[in-house]
């Protein structure tokens, strides 16, 4: 009986906040383009029109035509495949990425707010120190350290951004465990998990997923300037930065080819902000007149 | 704001003594024998062990961790293993270029970021107003790197309007041609950012009494928009500088690489490639001193105009 009231209040609320969104451009936006990526990730061998490492010198750097819509590359590889294909480490890249930062990051955070003292103290000390590196800066030199590979860019993506997610969690639950509700909890005698899982975190949710929709867009963009600077994913993987450095060097002779994966990562971030601003608005009842 | 300010200071040296913690133990963690790597498999034990100590690599860490602070102190930040230069030369010679760039790109960011929220917020509710919006998202989901490959496309390789590589021959107007194209890849980002906070805060501004007041005066509606109200609604967007000037200094990275300028961020990426260890450990310290101090003049200012901060 219980459950399935707390169901409905649930239910209640993401109606509500989808109602909002439906009313609102930037979420049909957003949401289609995130759609299109994750469909051409999950689907790119369906949907994709050629082998993307099928390499054949005599077509090399051809323009659109109607068997290679976009052209070839300078090996001859279908752009369009590539392309498609490309999603892929995109959507490993920024879903782990933020997987990894959300829990470490929640995870400090809470221990910072419950804990306190000199745990708090010290948890706070190691997100100033990562927040003291310029990101990409700190990103250069732990990938040197640790070697470029999809894991490694995942992992120490993840470790960058999460202080954001740690001071953001440790500020919320400090001023949710002032909260009446809170109070009330531990009065009626629950203990610190229960009121951590069934009060606090579905409380700081909302402001966690607006932060990891944008940086999603972040992670997508530093990974396809890390692969552009050859630091990265590593070529022969198609990824839109290896692609984007791989045109990069045919810019005088073939400039067009250079837009496609330049267009896919720009309508990627777009999607992604789009999205989370539009939702950022939505869980945010005073905001709402904005729309 | 005094005791404010001391606290800040205060909380910046110990995070200063760990990033440099941080970046003595590269030598430790970055992969390879550092000897190894910089004279080759034909060196002789005793060629090693000289520029082992050269290094510090031969004492326990806590002493070589002493002495690479104590040369720090003295401004010493070794020399560079290819280049036989000091590291801390080599790095004042680029950084005026990194400074002029990312001051050249957080100029224009926040010029046309203003101008765009202003408009914005004009016509707000309009179909000009949408498109604004759209354009202001585009931008901020533009990354500097393709802004900047974007440009050389349009610009140089089309119209060969602006040049794709280098700083010029010195001369003045030389210099600014050269800087138009990056500091424009590096602004793109932050305008669309800027225009967005701009038109917010100009709405919420025009939302208040005081404005409904002058309206009723019968002050001139350009009067009141670009007068009173901006003097209210530009606080939050000095407020960003600050950070803003620190996220510049990382994209100056990708457009000093691209437009090939020489630069910090170039020297980074230059001496990572190369494994120059103590290029890195120079280039990384100076470029971690300045986004401290820009992100603490970020929180500086936030504090100076929003004064609940100050008493956390």
């Amino acid at each position: 009986m219980f459950k399935s009231q707390k169901f409905f209040r649930f239910k209640k609320k993401s109606t509500r906040v989808i109602n909002i969104m439906k009313k609102d451009y930037k979420a049909y936006l957003g949401g289609s383009i995130i759609m299109l990526i994750l469909i051409s990730a999950i689907f790119a061998p369906l949907i994709a029109p050629a082998d993307p490492y099928k390499t054949n010198v005599i077509k090399r750097l051809e323009g659109p035509s109607l068997e290679n819509l976009l052209g070839t590359d300078s090996l001859g590889r279908d752009i369009l495949s590539r392309l498609i294909y490309a999603a892929r480490p995109a959507v490993l890249v920024s879903f782990g990425g933020i997987i990894i930062s959300v829990i470490i990051g929640i995870i400090l955070g809470l221990l910072a707010a419950y804990v306190g003292g000199i745990m708090e103290s010290i948890i706070l000390f190691i997100f100033d120190v990562v927040r003291a590196f310029p990101p990409i800066i700190l990103i250069l030199v732990l990938l040197s350290i640790i070697g470029p590979s999809l894991l490694s860019v995942i992992v120490i993506l993840g470790v960058t951004i999460m202080p954001r997610y740690g001071r953001v969690v440790r500020a919320e639950t400090l001023s949710e465990k002032e909260e009446d509700f809170v109070e009330a909890a531990r009065s009626l005698g629950a203990d610190n998990s229960r009121i951590i899982f069934k009060h606090i975190l579905p409380n700081i949710f909302a402001s966690v997923l607006v932060l990891s929709g944008m940086d999603m867009a972040s992670m997508i963009m530093w990974e396809a300037g890390l692969s552009f600077l050859g630091l990265g994913l590593q070529p022969p993987l198609s990824s839109w930065g290896v692609m984007l450095q791989e045109s990069y060097q045919y810019i005088q002779t073939a400039p067009l080819m250079i837009l496609w994966p330049a267009l896919a990562i720009m309508l990627t971030m777009l999607g992604f902000s789009t999205f989370a601003e539009s939702l950022r608005v939505a869980l945010n009842p005073k905001l709402n007149q904005e729309v | 704001m005094f005791i404010y300010i001391t606290k800040r200071l205060l909380w910046v040296i110990p995070t200063i003594l760990t990033v440099l913690l941080v970046l003595f133990s590269l030598s430790y963690l970055l992969p390879g024998d550092p000897a190894d790597i910089i004279l080759g498999p034909r060196a002789t034990p005793e060629m090693a062990a000289e520029l082992e100590s050269r290094l510090g690599l031969d004492k326990p860490w806590y002493q070589s961790y002493l002495i690479y602070l104590q040369n720090i102190i003295k401004g010493d930040l070794g020399s560079s293993i290819f280049k036989d230069r000091s590291v801390l030369k080599v790095i004042l010679n680029v950084l005026p270029y990194t400074v002029i760039l990312t001051l050249a790109g957080m100029g224009l960011a926040v010029f046309n970021g203003i101008s765009i929220g202003l408009l914005a917020a004009n016509y707000n509710n309009s179909y000009f107003e949408k498109f604004l919006t759209m354009i202001s998202f585009i931008t901020a989901s533009t990354p500097t790197y393709i802004a900047g490959v974007l440009l050389i496309v349009i610009f140089s390789v089309n119209f060969n309007l602006l040049p794709s590589i280098g700083i010029g021959d010195g001369g003045l107007l030389e210099t600014i041609h050269h800087l138009i194209g990056p500091a424009l890849a590096l602004s793109v980002g932050w305008t669309g950012y800027i225009a967005r906070l701009t038109r917010s805060s100009m709405l919420e501004t025009l939302d208040q009494e005081f404005i409904q007041t002058e309206k009723s005066f019968g002050i001139p509606r350009y009067y009141i928009l670009y007068k009173y109200a901006l003097k209210k609604a530009i606080k939050p967007i000095i407020t960003v500088i600050g950070l803003g000037i620190g996220r510049l200094l990382g994209g100056a990275v990708f457009v000093e690489v691209i437009f090939n300028r020489p630069g910090l961020g170039r020297l980074i990426v230059d001496s990572v490639n190369e494994r120059d260890l103590p290029m890195v450990r120079g280039g990384v310290l100076v470029a971690a001193l300045l986004f401290i101090i820009a992100n603490l003049i970020a929180d500086i200012s936030y504090a100076y105009f929003d004064p609940r901060i100050r008493q956390k």
